[in-house]
């Protein structure tokens, strides 16, 4: 008489003689070693296990239920060793791994959660996510889908985003020109596929199943155990749940709920602001406001030039380490964050004021931003005109633009 | 040692030609794949076949989607990339200038 051990295989369940089972496990992990590195290596595994299991089923019948070890010797023998077809391409991550799947084999029982959370985060290698690529996604976009790309490119609020497009609009228009120069470059997601690289999702079924399949193969592992087999199985459910979740929200969802979130926040801003009392400043003073602005924004590229031309801003220099880029952004939200109880001001005074002069409050903020626009191109004209050195600078623009937009695109190409 | 030891890194080699051979003929489940190569010098098992495949996919040579099987769980049915195609037939070419040297040399 000998003890059966029942095993989950790809989510069929067979019995196996004991040291039958103490084969079939030591095939197993002598397996996900061999292929430790290997980025596909629980997909392997799973479809070994299938196989191993498809060859159980034809074994057994109405009369005979357990498959003895004799059989489940000879099942192995007929899978062969799993030999790690990336061997010769990866040595050093298969090391690295090796050493990583030994550390993990040899915690003891106490620790079996962290090798529960070791091996999720190879599973996270071992059906790797899409690589997230910048696309435009038209379901739930206000216009051409490039806030939308933006925020899912990022993991945040694509309402952020086009915030920080119209913020960058009342500086000088900039908001649409950069808006338009992106809707143009970047592609738009169509393809199931590319809308997940957009969102960094997986949109398949099969990454799906892979998860579940990664799962069980670590619960299979603790089954001997019935403890941490429990405590397995209320984490796995509950991360696949999370997971399900994730997917469906972001990919049947997503755009929708984005929507919904967007309203949700101008609903809370205007609520707010609402509720605030009306603010002392008049139409009167928006001239002041703008002055102010300006003074700002002028501040803002007197800094922007100085850090990308001589590397410091009145002599305090950037820590040496940190690219230039974070120290651009810095000073753009250095900027936005100054010149932010201004622009909250005069929207205050659109939101909620009364009709001006017959006009919608909102139609109020779009003229002034046009006001802007034209007071801009305005003071260009007159610069070009009367500044030979200005009208040398603007000649040049055009180069700066093209080589820019060749830099975007090979920079595009190569990501 | 015998012959077909000795010859083992050169089939090895050749695994993933004939591999794309037969996934190019048609579209198949790997237990056709070993059923195939069974019988030949070229036969295998799985503990070598899954990880070949999965090597494979990576490199975007093949592709396969599941398909219901009439007993079990589903099965992962392989298929040929366009990428594959063109590997395949590169492959072949070079194999053909492989054999014709093999073929000629030494001989006057």
């Amino acid at each position: 008489m000998n003890k059966v051990i029942t095993i989950n295989l790809n989510g069929i369940a067979y019995q196996l003689e004991e040291s039958g089972y103490d084969a079939l496990r030591e095939y197993l992990d002598t397996a996900a070693h061999r292929l430790a590195g290997n980025p596909d290596r629980d997909e392997i595994i799973g479809d070994i296990e299938q196989a191993i299991g498809d060859k159980f089923r034809a074994l057994l019948g109405a009369h005979k239920t357990v498959v003895v070890t004799k059989e489940v010797l000879a099942v192995i023998e007929e899978m062969g060793p799993v030999e790690n077809a990336a061997e010769e391409e990866q040595p050093a991550g298969a090391a690295a791994g090796a050493t990583t799947g030994a550390a993990a084999g040899s915690a003891g029982p106490g620790a079996r959660t962290e090798a529960g959370g070791a091996a999720k985060a190879a599973d996270g290698a071992g059906a790797p996510p899409p690589v997230r690529r910048l696309y435009c996604i038209r379901e739930g976009a206000m216009i051409a889908g490039v806030c939308n790309g933006i925020g899912a490119y990022f993991g945040i609020d694509p309402t952020f985003v086009r915030i920080g497009f119209v913020v960058l609009t009342f500086f000088w228009g900039a908001g649409i020109l950069v808006y338009l120069l992106m809707a143009f470059l970047v592609p738009t997601a169509s393809t199931p596929a590319e809308k997940a690289a957009a969102t960094g999702v997986a949109a398949t079924a099969q990454e799906f199943i892979n998860r579940a399949k990664a799962g069980y193969y670590e619960g299979m592992k603790h089954w001997h155990d019935k403890a941490a087999y429990r405590e397995w199985k209320r984490r796995y459910k509950q991360e696949m749940r999370g997971w399900k979740r994730n997917f469906q929200q972001s990919m049947h969802e997503g755009a929708r709920s984005m929507h919904e979130n967007a309203q949700q926040w101008q609903q809370n801003w205007q609520a707010q602001w609402g509720a605030h009392p009306r603010p002392f400043v008049g139409p009167a003073v928006w001239p002041l406001l703008g002055i102010l602005r300006l003074a700002l924004a002028i501040c803002m590229i007197f800094a922007v030039v100085s850090l990308v031309g001589y590397g410091h801003i009145l002599g305090f220099a950037m820590p040496s380490g940190i690219p230039l880029w974070v120290g651009v952004v810095f000073v753009f939200i250095f900027f936005n964050v100054l010149s932010w109880p201004l622009r909250a001001l005069k929207w205050s005074w659109y939101c909620q004021g009364p009709p001006y002069y017959g006009m919608h409050p909102r139609a109020i903020g779009l003229v002034d931003s046009v006001l802007w626009l034209v007071f801009v191109v305005a003071m260009i004209w007159v610069a070009d005109h009367y500044s030979p050195h200005f009208h040398e600078w603007l000649r040049m623009v055009p180069g700066w633009v093209h080589d820019f937009l060749e830099k975007v695109r090979a920079w595009w190409q190569t990501v | 040692m015998s012959v077909n030891e000795k010859f083992h890194p050169i089939r090895k080699g050749l695994l993933e030609f004939l591999v794309l051979k037969i996934i190019a003929a048609n579209p198949v489940y790997v237990a056709d794949i070993l059923k195939e190569l069974n019988g030949t010098e070229f036969a295998t098992q799985e503990g070598t076949l899954y990880p070949l495949l999965s090597k494979m996919r990576r490199e975007e040579l093949v592709d396969y989607e599941w398909k219901e099987s009439e007993a079990g769980p589903p099965r992962k049915y392989y298929e040929l990339t366009a990428k594959g195609k063109e590997r395949l037939r590169e492959a072949s070419e070079y194999w053909q200038k492989i054999s014709g040297t093999v073929k000629n040399l030494g001989q006057k």
